[in-house]
């Protein structure tokens, strides 16, 4: 069931593009279709959102881009983690789990 | 690393903007192309694969300006082309612009210089160390009247040995002295300290040295170190002037030191000179310094507060100290007490409020014209709707359309606060070669980077003050709406004559606190003008004449010398008539009642209860030449003013005071001179004068015959028949006729020195009436154009009226009566809040009380007068509606 878009912050954004590069680059729909499909449809990336978190993180260092052809040979602009990108993806996933584990004990104690 | 692809990103983004910017575009319509691919693919046809890829995408520049807003260097780039923009906007209306920035300059100009003149007199920090640890040690004696006295040598010695307060304390006293052996004779100002007042103070002198200990020791050569300003102009700049000899009043002087060119040191309280001492020398301290019977108060003390003393503590103990003092030498000290003041205090106290009260009203000015600037801004948002509303379909946040307006009102600031500083910097310019120099000391006023900062936030800030109401009524009012063409009776045009309404109240009462402070200080200086000196002040001339010791060392050469010299001054045509008084008048040494004496017959009176009078010594015909009235009896026989005789003439507040009811004359007075006093008989009332101040009220004067104490510096006073400095050249020849190393010192003409001695007061006077005539005018405007919209915004309503047979009287009362509701609350508030502020001018007021409630009628009545006429061409311009046109009007 798709979660409002309000309530997807900034970091947990970035950090799901940047899971979605992981196994290789990605045009900006090819990204948004991905994150989808990675979080099993609950969340929707508006391009409203998606395009100023590729270009921000681009700006960051965390990832590169090159203009290349799409599968249906239309020119697109591709985007490919960098290095320091693979090491923010690991702390912040790190992050996350130490997150999801506190709250779910915190939720789960009397 | 996130840094330097940061950078990267910023170089890029500011260099190659064009070029980054044309890919964000071709990056976004590539994203709606493959979405709408993907549709397609789903099974729509391709138009509306399009169609909905665009629904979705949400609209490209929308998504184009997220990521411009993301991007670093984004509020750069942004804020380059709010200039830009801001700039072409201005240049469309020139009009407008002119005026805004105009009035901007006038405001933050005056206000500047204002400042300027504040920050030399008040903050900046004095050129001493640790000034703020300087005070003024004084004698006081409430019971006399006396806030500040000089001090008693032997009181002096015993503060010395007896404070805990303070790391060290220096006497000095200055005196008038002939400088010869190096050009002309001159008569400057020395000023004697004591050995440690440079270390004091301390500063170093710029050549050679100050003082050392035992220099003062009389048998010790002579040494003396020059002011800066002499050593120029007396010694051309000689940079072997170490060592040079100089002769005070015929003794020779070794000079060991030149002061530095910002060296200032000067008391004018109490000073002996009345003038910058020009030349320093050693300070003795003599055996009879202890003995109470053989001086007077005369010393003034500067004292620097140990670290961690405060004033308060220090005035504390000293209180203590001082109460011992009286209680050991009752008949000296019993009601004599300590004053600390601190240097600073000292030197500015007294500019203090006016100064203050003239930020203050500046500072008024200002807003009055930030709320016309405002209007203006509100005028003009109205007729850019269409263009505010176009950019935000464009996509512009609300926060971007107020970044670009108040970017406008920033460009109007900075332009206003150049010209602005440009004039104040013209005006102090101006006011340091007119005569005002002798108010404020405006040689030291600069336009340093200090003061330019303060112009530069105060232009910042009002362009932001006048700007923020426009901006936030513009951006809210086309966020909400669409794009209605026309519609002016809208609620958009009520808010903002809401808002403009409200800046005129504010005005108004802005206005009339200015014009009510400026009514009190005019009736104040008019007041201060028209008290009667008590004798004739026109055509009469004065100049000081300092005979030294070593040539006149007997009182009879004294008595001589001045007898001859008056002769000879009555001799020449021109002159009417001649004499001189030790006292010069209208100077900063002022008449006070510091002499004790007491009346011969009566019982003594317990310690610190004694009489006390100012006591004048003058020489013959001086009552006559100065045109003082004789009341009673007789003044100054020949006789008594060629030899010592024991006569004295009172003025009537010392026969009133003191005799009241009776007849003083045959009376004897002893006045408390020297050593040994003998009762002088009084043979003579004359009538009061002001002659230090003109608001200060007369003190009991006891006129001596110069032969009872033959001053060496005296000051002539001659009655000219011809305009009285075309005299000087031939009383200069006959002074060094009788001696030729004698020069004339602080010529001056009575007019100019009571001129100069309300100066103050019409500097002040003079320049919050500039300001409230300033704010007057600017409220005028604001009002006119406030009534001006109004009767546009009103147009169809007053077209129905007319149409339905209103009279010419009808609108009128339409339109003036919205002008005079608006007067009214503007006056409504201004008069309590003015009755409140003037209450903070009572120190400058001269026998007007700070609510004198005829003026603020007057003010009142003027405001609401100019109210009214300033809606007078829009309630005109009402009048001459044509109704068909009117009701066309939307």
């Amino acid at each position: 069931m798709p979660v409002e878009q309000t309530e997807l912050l900034q970091g947990t954004l970035d950090m799901l593009i940047l899971k979605a590069l992981v196994l290789g680059e990605l045009h900006g729909l090819g990204v948004s279709r991905r994150v989808e499909q990675l979080t099993r449809g609950t969340f929707q990336v508006r391009p409203g959102s998606l395009f100023p978190a590729l270009h921000r993180m681009e700006e960051q260092g965390w990832l590169t881009s090159f203009w290349g052809e799409s599968e249906n040979k239309r020119r697109a602009k591709y985007y490919r983690l960098t290095k320091p990108g693979r090491r923010q993806l690991e702390s912040e996933t790190e992050r996350w789990q130490r997150i999801a584990v506190a709250i779910t004990h915190a939720l789960q104690s009397t | 690393m996130a840094l330097l692809s940061h950078l990267r990103s910023l170089l890029r983004n500011l260099l190659r903007r064009q070029k980054a910017d044309a890919e964000l575009d071709q990056e976004v319509r590539s994203f709606l192309e493959l979405l709408a691919d993907e549709k397609a693919d789903a099974g729509l046809t391709r138009e509306e694969a399009v169609r909905a890829a665009r629904i979705e995408l949400g609209g490209v520049e929308q998504v184009k300006e997220a990521v411009l807003d993301e991007r670093s260097g984004a509020w750069v780039s942004g804020m380059w082309q709010d200039v830009r923009y801001a700039g072409r906007m201005l240049r469309k209306s020139p009009g407008f612009a002119t005026i805004a920035i105009l009035t901007l300059a006038l405001g933050i100009g005056a206000n500047t210089a204002i400042f300027s003149v504040v920050d030399a007199v008040l903050l900046t920090p004095l050129p001493f160390h640790d000034p703020a640890s300087l005070a003024m040690v004084w004698e006081d004696n409430p019971a006399h009247g006396l806030l500040h006295n000089t001090v008693a040598p032997p009181n002096f010695l015993h503060w010395k040995q007896q404070n805990h307060c303070f790391s060290a304390v220096a006497p000095f006293v200055d005196r008038p002295m002939n400088l010869t052996g190096a050009g002309e004779p001159e008569q400057i100002a020395v000023e004697y300290v004591s050995p440690n007042f440079f270390s004091l103070l301390g500063v170093n002198p710029m050549l050679g040295r100050g003082f050392s200990p035992g220099e003062d020791q009389p048998g010790k050569s002579k040494v003396v170190v020059l002011s800066y300003g002499l050593w120029q102009s007396k010694f051309g700049g000689d940079l072997a002037i170490i060592g040079q000899t100089v002769k005070l009043s015929g003794v020779p002087h070794t000079v060991i030191g030149v002061t530095a060119p910002d060296f200032d040191f000067y008391i004018s309280e109490f000073s002996a000179t009345g003038e910058r001492p020009r030349l320093w020398a050693p300070l003795p301290e003599p055996a009879e310094w202890q003995d109470w019977s053989k001086v007077g108060r005369f010393l003034r003390v500067i004292a620097r507060l140990d670290s961690g003393v405060s004033l308060q503590q220090a005035q504390a103990q000293m209180n203590v100290v001082a109460a011992n003092l009286a209680a050991r030498y009752p008949a000296y000290d019993e009601g004599w007490g300590v004053a600390l003041i601190s240097l600073r205090d000292q030197l500015s106290g007294t500019l203090r409020p006016a100064l203050l009260i003239l930020l203050g009203a500046v500072g008024f000015v200002l807003l009055i014209a930030c709320a016309n600037i405002s209007s203006l801004l509100l005028s003009r948002a109205t007729g850019r709707r269409r263009e505010i509303a176009i950019r935000v379909a464009l996509g512009a946040s609300p926060g971007r359309i107020i970044r670009q307006l108040l970017t406008e009102s920033l460009l109007l600031g900075i332009l206003g606060g150049a010209f602005g500083a440009m004039l104040a910097l013209w005006t102090t310019k101006a006011l340091v070669h007119s005569g005002s120099a002798s108010v404020v000391n405006v040689s030291n006023v600069t336009l340093d980077w200090r003061i330019l900062a303060f112009a530069a936030t105060l232009s910042l800030l009002a362009a932001l003050l006048a700007g923020i109401l426009p901006s936030l009524m513009a951006a809210r009012g086309e966020a909400a709406a669409a794009l209605p063409e026309g519609g002016r009776s809208s609620s958009e045009g009520r808010k903002s004559l809401a808002a403009r309404s409200a800046f005129v109240v504010v005005q108004i009462s802005l206005a009339l606190v200015l014009l009510a402070g400026s009514s009190l200080l005019i009736q104040s200086f008019l007041r201060l003008t028209q008290v009667n000196p008590g004798f004739r002040i026109s055509r009469l001339l004065t100049f000081q004449v300092t005979l030294p010791d070593s040539k006149y060392r007997e009182d009879a050469a004294r008595i001589a010398f001045f007898a001859q010299f008056l002769a000879k001054i009555r001799a020449l045509p021109g002159t009417a008539t001649a004499s001189a008084d030790a006292t010069p008048p209208f100077s900063s040494v002022g008449a006070r009642a510091a002499t004790d004496f007491a009346i011969a017959g009566e019982p003594p009176r317990p310690p610190g209860q004694s009489l006390g009078t100012d006591v004048r010594v003058v020489a013959s015909g001086y009552f006559r030449t100065v045109d003082i009235p004789l009341l009673r009896g007789r003044t100054f026989n020949d006789r008594e003013l060629a030899q010592p005789s024991n006569v004295v003439v009172i003025n009537k507040t010392f026969a009133e005071r003191y005799f009241a009811g009776k007849n003083p004359l045959e009376q004897k007075i002893i006045l408390d001179m020297e050593d040994t006093n003998l009762p002088d008989e009084i043979i003579g009332v004359v009538g009061d004068v002001h002659e230090s101040n003109l608001a200060s009220t007369p003190v009991p004067i006891a006129y001596w015959p110069y032969p009872q104490s033959p001053y060496s510096a005296m000051t002539i006073v001659v009655r000219t028949a011809t305009p009285p400095l075309s005299m000087v050249p031939a009383i200069r020849e006959t002074l060094q006729q009788l001696d030729k190393e004698e020069p004339m010192a602080k010529i001056a003409t009575v007019d100019q020195l009571v001129s100069d001695s309300v100066a103050s007061s019409r500097f002040t006077m003079l320049l919050l009436s500039a300001f409230a005539g300033l704010a007057l005018a600017l409220a005028c405007i604001g009002i006119y154009g406030v009534m001006a919209y109004s009767v546009a915004q009103r147009t169809h309503e007053i077209g129905i009226r007319l149409a339905l047979g209103a009279q010419s009287r009808d609108v009128l009362r339409l339109v003036l009566g919205q002008g005079g509701r608006l007067a009214f609350i503007g006056v409504g508030i201004g008069l309590p809040a003015a009755l409140i502020l003037t209450r903070l001018m009572t120190t400058l007021l001269y026998r007007v009380s700070a609510s004198d409630p005829s003026t603020f009628a007057a003010v009142a009545l003027l405001l609401a007068l100019v109210a009214l006429l300033a809606c007078y061409l829009p309630a005109r311009r009402a009048l001459r509606l044509d109704p068909t046109v009117a009701l066309r009007h939307e």
